[in-house]
This record gives structure tokens, C-alpha cells and sequence, in this order.
């Protein structure tokens, strides 16, 4: 694809996706809280983006400025090139290359890279021990991660992010690899740091990584990080339930349907699941995840021969 | 119209930022904005526009407000909600009467600052370093070697021996005592190794006044078991909503704070569903598992829900003729950790509701020694809270910090209240 | 590479994005902070120390174990794209190969190396 049209057509997803994630956000947490007015939830994301446009930025007397630039503006390219390896419709796509989810996965575990740097950055104590417990969740994340995406080229040959939806004509991943999306989605809200795995930002940190900062570097971090949860459920969506596949309606409509509805149910974890202590994470991802994506790996394999 | 002017015009209408500085007898006033739409308290003051000052302090000093207000980004203002304006933030906007005038106020000074935010508040600290450090030193850093120096006053981490025996990086902190992750006016001065809490000291304590409460006014005379038992539900229940945002259910929490504030004895099936909800956020296994924090035995006498989920069957309320007549029975569990002690309060809850429903025109207490909902108060011992306090030093070292929050939270402290009732009881006895 | 070349224009454009943001930011609101305003917030008192220290990882050995299981990934992406090609040989190599590794795991789930011990 052309680069320009490229680059106009992720930003227009990212922006309405980004968009309708904080919408969603609000939407349940209102429905969860047992309080009235989900129609605040459409103003609330743009109201809330203005003001932080009209705050003053915060700089730390010792800061590692380079660090702290490179954090945010690292996490939301990577969420855009995460973007780039997803067909949205038959035929669009911006780099459905032959090693689709190995971009994806490259550029999802560098994840972890820019939020280490952006808790180093502010040279302040809770972004700090925000970093590191990004570190920590990353590489328990990583492999369970990388294995079920892995899986799902196994019946496609192909590691083309294209193929591998091509492959679930007739009968979607989810069904024929029931391990592998659960698995998918606990990961994926490590590497978003959403919900109950939301440990580099957390309550208990008071921000976490993101409490030094205010005004447009909170306003771009955010997003970035939406961006990262869109990117996570439209690979899912692709890779487990047949992204663009679908009977009635057009294809790019599934795979808008199909994406929102895994970013809506990670969102709606984040309102009903606890955060998870770090040793617990850990552990999850080690003894638990690890060795259950390890199952799915030879048993579906196994199934496809 | 400028960029200026079209972003003004839409930040009108978001959330108002607030970050709170909570002194005596304004925590569940200010806890209530939570469940305002027109307000939102951050954990942080880089995330506020507003800074809210409410409640006593004691001799009239708020420790550590110059430092969160500079802290604010411009444009920012500040609030001071039923008080006196001091020295210091002679900037702030004298608020008093109800949460709906203080609300108004909040809403007209963000759309102020957002609309010319030349009005905003002046920083309060002089614009100096707080040591002299440019240009020491052969870098010119502040001292001596590579790493040495002190640069904005300020070395490096110290080294100390850790548990395994490795002299290692320590870095000495003090958190709070305004922060979104402790309760409000809880200092602690930390020693961390890694993320990992060494040692605890807790700073000065914020007590002013006695309280007001039921259970305070019980140890005078008696009152009807309907309403305390039904102020230890609506207690338990804010208690609650304070743990779970900690926990990262802040929606969940709003849940038992918008309940807690409505609660009649014949919520019981809403409440039932609410700690339904919590049994199922996995809280117990993914956050308070092992995380620790026995308080069990002797340590725990008078402590309340504390002492009776670690086995000790402590409670006033046995002796009272009244509540016997109910048929009342402590609900007790065993190991005292922070599970426990939630499992302890949100079966309280229940049982508190049930008996106030049944209560009738019972009375109780008023020979000075009460059941309250963090344990019992005495005509001149020292509050629970004060107890609690004492004991943080030793639960919280080795802990993660993470599980040492979970810890905090789950004792239910109120620094701000800590040794009221022991002043008030020795002046009246 | 054409692809290639679109996606590092995308990576390139949203990073730019990020950047152009804080710089509308910097120019509506001049970065113009006194040495009060740049304190480190850790609840209303001034640091003592500067936060960077030698953190002490609890976690060291896991990312060791991370490390052996990330050379294995490299080799599964293109195992994975033959599999279907050779038949239950992969399988069987493979497991051999990842049997080896899990030793790993169970040695540092004894030893305790995935708790903050």
C-alpha cells in the first residue's frame, strides 16, 4: 500500500478506535458502578482530551529526558505498526508480509522497552517501580504469548497475518484451538497493562509510571496505550475468530464487530477482575500459562495433521 | 476563534480533576465526591487541576501542602472546603456549606482556569534549590566522583545489607502522607530495596478533635442498636469502596459507596449482590493471596474485625443484654491475614444489616466501653487505629510494596482519627 | 519490502504524531517550571534521594529462563510454518527440544525463583 494512504488510513482507525475504547470504558465502568448517564460516556473522552491539551507539561528536576520522550512516542509507533500486519478487509491491509506475526510479536514485546523507559524516565520513585513491574509482567507475558500466536500458523503454513485468516474459512481458530484465545486475551492485557494486569499503572503506585506526567504527555500516553489494546483485540480478532470472515455483512464490519467486542470484554475486565499481585502474575505466567499455550501448541498441531 | 479558545470551550464540560487533602472529620464528605460525574479525585497531583484542602488539621498546619501544590501543573487552584485559608495558600477559594456549593465552586473554578489560565495559582515555594550544588565539584555535579555528587541537593540511594546477606541499594522515601495508593494523611518514611519494603517508620500523626460519630456519642449514653448497627454496615461498606479502587475496582467501589449511602436494613439483597461481585473479581485468589500480614493473639485484642478474623473472639457486643436477646454471635476467621480481614467485614456487613432489622428499639452501650466498626473504644484507652499504627512497622517489612498497600488497606486505618477518642474519654472521665 | 517500507512510514508517522502533540502542548502551555514544580510527587515530601538506585530484581532468574525461551521462539516461528509439510516428525523433534527447556522451569519453580523470595 501506498505509504501515504497508509498512514492516513491507521491513523483513522487508531482515532476511532482509540475513541470508541474510552466510550466503551465509560459506558461499563458507569453500568458497573450502578450509576445513570451513559450519555456523558460519548463527551467524556474529548472533554477530558481538551483539558489535558490545556495543561502544562511536568518536567522532573532530574529527568532522563531522552528516555521520557522516547517512552510514549515508542509505545504509540508500536501500537501503529502492530496495526500495519492486520488485514481489515480482504485486500486491505498495509504490510500483510509473508512474517506477519512475527512483526506483531516484535513489536508487541518492545512494549515492554517503552514502558520501562518511560518509568525511568521521570527519575522519580513510583514511575520507577512502575517500570520494573513492566518488565516483570512482560516477560512472564512473552512466551505464552508468542506460542498461541505461533499455533494459529500451524494450519495455515503461513505466517502472513492474511493466510492465517484465509485458513479459518469454515471453521474459526477458536473453535479448533479453544486453549489459545483465553490464553491470547490474560496475555494481551499484560502487554496493555489493562485491567487486573494493570501493575505498571496501578492504583497502588498511584499512577505508576504515569504519575509524574500531566498534560500532553498524559494525554499521549493514553491514547498510545488504548492504541495498544486495539491492536491486541484486532489481532485476536484475526487470528482466532476469522477476522474479516463472516456470512451477511461486509467483511471490514466483522472486523470492526469482532474487534471491538474482544477490546470490550478486556475493558469489562478491568471493572471486574481484581489487579493481580506481582508474584501471582509471575507465577501465572510460568506454571500456568507457559505450560497450558505449550498443550495447545502440540495438541492442535497434532489435530491439524 | 482561537485553538486556545475551541479547547477551552470543550474542557468545560470534562471531570473536574481534584486532588484531596483530607484532615479530620472530612473524609466521607470528601469520599462522597467519588460519586459525583462533575469530579474526579486523582492519585496524583500532576493529574489534578484543582487541589482541595478539607477538614482540621491539627494546630492549624497541613503538613506537605506547599509541596503538592506546586506539584499541581499550571493551570491550577485551590479549594479550601470549611475551613481557614492560612499563609500559605492565600491564593485558595474559601469554600463553605454543603457538597452541592462546594461541587458549584469546584465546576466554576476548573471552567476559570481552563478559560485564562493566568489566574492560575502562583507557585508557593521560593524558586531556589535546597542545596547549593551547580557548579561543585570537578562535573560541576554537586560533588565528589562520577556518581558522588549531589546534584538539586539531592545523593544518591544509600547501600545496606539485605536478607539475603548482599549489600545492595536502599533507597530511603517517605510516601505520603497524601497519595492516592495510602489513606488519607497516612505517612510512611520507607526504606525499599528494589520494590521491596525493608523497614517502616509511620510519620506524625494528623489527629485533631474527637469525633462525632454514633459509636463515639455511645460511649455517653446508649443508643438504639438499629442505627449503630446500621452505621457499622454503612462504615464496613465505605470502607469497602476505598479498599476495591485500590485494588483496581474503583467502578465496583463506587458500587458499595453509591449503596453505603443509600442503606436500609432492607438492602440486604443488594448488598448480598454487591460482596457477590467482589467474591467474583478473583480478589481473593489474584490479589490477597499470602500476601500476608497476620495479626493474630494478644497483638490483636480490641481491634474489632481485625481481631476476629484472626481467631480472637473480641466484641463488645457479647456483653451487651440487647444484643444477646438477638441471639447475637461473632463471626469469626481464623488465620488473620488480609484476606481474612476482608472476608471478616463484608461478612459483617450481612450480619450488622440483619441485626439492625431486627434490632427493634433496643438500646445499647453507654457505660463507656463500645464496639465500634474498628474495634473497641474505650473510656481511656487508645483508639484502634492508634493499635493499628504501632503494628505497621513490623507487618509491612519484607513485604512487595504492592502487597504492602493490599496490608494498609485491609486494617482499615484512619490516621486522622487515630487518638481522638482517647483524648475526648480522658477529659471526660 | 515496498510493504515493509509502508509500515516503518506508519511506525514513523505515529511516533512524529506523539511528538507533534507535546509540542502543541509545550507551545499553549511554555514549559516554564520553578524548582518547586519539578519535585519528584511522593505524597508531600521533597525526596532525600534521587530514585534511581541499583534495583534489586527479585525476579532475576525468571528472566534468565526468559531468555532460553526466546531462542526457542525464534526457532517455532518458521517449525510452525513447515509442520504440516513433515508431519509428526516436527512434533516429535520440537518436544524433545522444549521437554529440555521445561526441566528449566520445574528446576526454578523449586527453587523458588518465580516468587520475590
Amino acid at each position: 500500500m501506498n505509504p501515504l494512504v497508509a498512514v492516513v488510513l491507521i491513523g483513522v482507525v487508531m482515532v476511532v478506535s482509540v475513541y470508541l475504547v474510552a466510550v466503551i470504558d465509560t459506558a461499563v465502568e458507569t453500568r458497573v458502578s450502578g450509576g445513570r448517564g451513559y450519555a456523558r460516556a460519548w463527551l467524556a473522552p474529548i472533554s477530558r482530551a481538551a483539558r489535558l491539551a490545556l495543561q502544562r507539561r511536568t518536567v522532573t528536576e532530574r529527568p532522563d529526558a531522552e528516555a521520557w520522550v522516547l517512552g510514549p512516542a515508542l509505545l504509540g509507533g508500536l501500537a501503529a505498526v502492530a496495526l500495519t500486519s492486520i488485514p481489515f478487509a480482504p485486500g486491505v491491509d498495509v504490510a500483510d508480509i509473508p512474517a506477519g506475526i512475527v512483526l506483531f510479536g516484535a513489536a508487541l514485546l518492545q512494549v515492554m522497552v517503552a514502558v520501562v523507559l518511560h518509568g525511568w524516565g521521570a527519575n522519580s520513585v513510583f514511575p520507577l517501580l512502575g517500570a520494573f513491574r513492566m518488565a516483570a509482567v512482560g516477560l512472564s507475558m512473552g512466551i505464552p504469548f508468542s506460542l498461541v500466536l505461533i499455533t494459529t500458523a500451524i494450519p495455515a503454513e503461513s505466517l502472513s497475518v492474511g493466510a492465517i485468516i484465509a485458513s479459518q474459512e469454515g471453521v474459526w481458530n477458536v473453535l479448533r484451538q479453544p486453549i489459545g484465545l483465553p490464553v491470547y486475551l490474560i496475555t494481551a492485557l499484560g502487554f496493555s497493562f489493562w485491567g487486573p494486569l494493570q501493575l505498571p499503572d496501578g492504583a497502588d503506585l498511584a499512577g505508576g509510571t504515569s504519575a509524574e506526567i500531566s498534560g500532553t504527555a498524559l494525554l499521549v500516553w493514553r491514547i498510545a496505550r488504548a492504541s495498544i489494546l486495539v491492536s491486541l483485540a484486532a489481532m485476536g480478532a484475526a487470528a482466532f475468530l476469522g477476522g474479516y470472515l463472516g456470512p451477511w455483512l461486509p467483511g471490514w464490519l466483522w472486523m470492526i464487530v469482532k474487534t471491538m467486542g474482544l477490546a470490550a470484554l478486556m475493558i469489562w475486565s478491568g471493572h471486574r477482575i481484581a489487579r493481580a499481585r506481582m508474584e501471582s502474575v509471575v507465577l501465572l505466567g510460568w506454571t500456568v500459562l507457559l505450560p497450558v499455550a505449550l498443550v495447545d501448541v502440540f495438541v492442535s498441531g497434532a489435530l491439524t495433521l | 476563534m482561537g485553538v486556545r479558545e475551541a479547547l477551552a470551550g470543550l474542557a468545560r464540560w470534562s471531570p473536574v480533576p481534584v486532588f484531596p487533602i483530607v484532615g479530620g472529620g472530612a473524609r466521607d464528605l470528601v469520599r462522597d465526591l467519588r460519586l459525583r460525574p462533575e469530579v474526579e479525585l486523582v492519585a496524583t497531583p500532576r493529574h489534578a487541576t484543582l487541589l482541595l484542602v478539607a477538614g482540621r488539621f491539627p494546630s492549624g498546619a497541613i503538613p506537605g501542602l506547599a509541596v503538592v501544590h506546586d506539584q499541581i501543573p499550571v493551570p491550577r487552584a485551590t479549594v479550601r472546603w470549611n475551613g481557614e485559608v492560612s499563609d500559605e495558600i492565600s491564593s485558595a477559594r474559601l469554600v463553605g456549606g454543603d457538597e452541592e456549593d462546594l461541587i458549584a465552586t469546584l465546576v466554576a473554578l476548573h471552567r476559570e482556569m481552563m478559560a485564562d489560565p493566568s489566574r492560575s495559582g502562583p507557585p508557593i515555594l521560593p524558586d531556589v534549590d535546597a542545596v547549593e550544588w551547580r557548579g561543585v565539584g570537578p562535573y560541576g555535579h554537586g560533588g565528589k566522583g562520577m556518581t558522588g555528587g549531589t546534584p538539586y541537593g539531592r545523593p544518591l540511594a544509600e547501600r545496606a545489607g539485605d536478607r539475603d546477606g548482599i549489600e545492595l541499594d536502599q533507597l530511603p522515601v517517605t510516601i505520603g502522607p497524601w497519595v492516592g495508593a495510602l489513606p488519607w494523611g497516612l505517612e510512611l518514611a520507607v526504606k525499599l530495596q528494589g520494590d521491596l519494603v525493608q523497614e517502616v517508620e509511620v510519620g506524625p500523626r494528623l489527629s485533631t478533635d474527637p469525633p462525632t460519630d454514633v459509636f463515639s456519642m455511645a460511649t455517653r449514653k446508649p443508643m438504639t442498636v438499629a442505627v449503630l448497627e446500621l452505621e457499622r454496615a454503612r462504615h464496613h461498606l465505605r470502607w469497602l469502596a476505598d479498599a476495591l479502587s485500590i485494588q483496581g475496582l474503583s467502578a465496583l467501589g463506587l458500587r458499595a459507596l453509591r449503596l453505603g449511602k443509600i442503606l436500609t436494613p432492607h438492602h440486604q439483597r443488594e448488598v448480598r449482590r454487591l460482596l457477590a461481585m467482589v467474591r467474583r473479581s478473583g480478589i481473593f485468589g489474584l490479589a490477597l493471596n499470602r500476601a500476608g500480614g497476620e495479626v493474630t493473639g494478644s497483638q490483636a485484642k480490641g481491634l474489632g474485625p481485625v481481631a476476629r478474623a484472626g481467631g480472637v473472639d473480641d466484641d463488645a457486643r457479647r456483653d451487651e443484654p440487647a444484643y444477646r436477646e438477638l441471639g447475637f454471635q461473632t463471626i469469626l476467621h481464623q488465620k488473620g491475614d488480609a484476606a481474612a480481614r476482608w472476608r471478616q467485614r463484608m461478612a459483617e456487613v450481612t450480619q450488622s444489616l440483619d441485626l439492625s432489622d431486627r434490632a427493634g428499639d433496643r438500646t445499647a452501650f453507654g457505660a463507656g466501653l463500645v464496639e465500634g466498626p474498628r474495634g473497641r473504644i474505650t473510656a481511656n484507652g487508645p483508639s484502634p487505629s492508634v493499635v493499628v499504627l504501632d503494628l505497621l512497622p513490623q507487618l509491612l517489612s519484607g513485604l512487595e510494596w504492592g502487597d504492602a498497600v493490599s496490608l494498609v488497606w485491609s486494617l482499615d486505618i484512619d490516621p486522622t482519627e487515630s487518638v481522638e477518642t482517647h483524648v475526648d474519654n480522658r477529659g471526660a472521665s | 519490502m515496498a510493504l515493509l517500507g509502508s509500515a516503518l512510514a506508519v511506525f514513523l508517522a505515529a511516533v512524529l504524531a506523539v511528538g507533534m502533540t507535546r509540542w502543541v502542548g509545550d507551545v499553549l502551555n511554555p514549559l516554564a517550571l520553578t524548582v518547586s514544580e519539578k519535585v519528584p510527587f511522593s505524597g508531600g515530601s521533597p525526596p532525600d534521594f534521587h530514585a534511581w538506585n541499583r534495583f534489586h530484581i527479585r525476579w532475576y532468574t525468571m528472566a534468565l529462563l526468559f531468555l532460553a525461551f526466546d531462542m526457542e521462539m525464534v526457532f517455532m516461528y518458521p517449525w510452525a510454518v513447515v509442520f504440516v509439510r513433515e508431519g509428526l516428525i516436527s512434533p516429535v523433534e520440537m518436544l524433545m527440544f522444549i521437554l529440555i527447556l521445561l526441566v528449566g522451569i520445574v528446576y526454578a519453580w523449586r527453587e523458588r525463583g518465580f516468587e520475590w523470595a
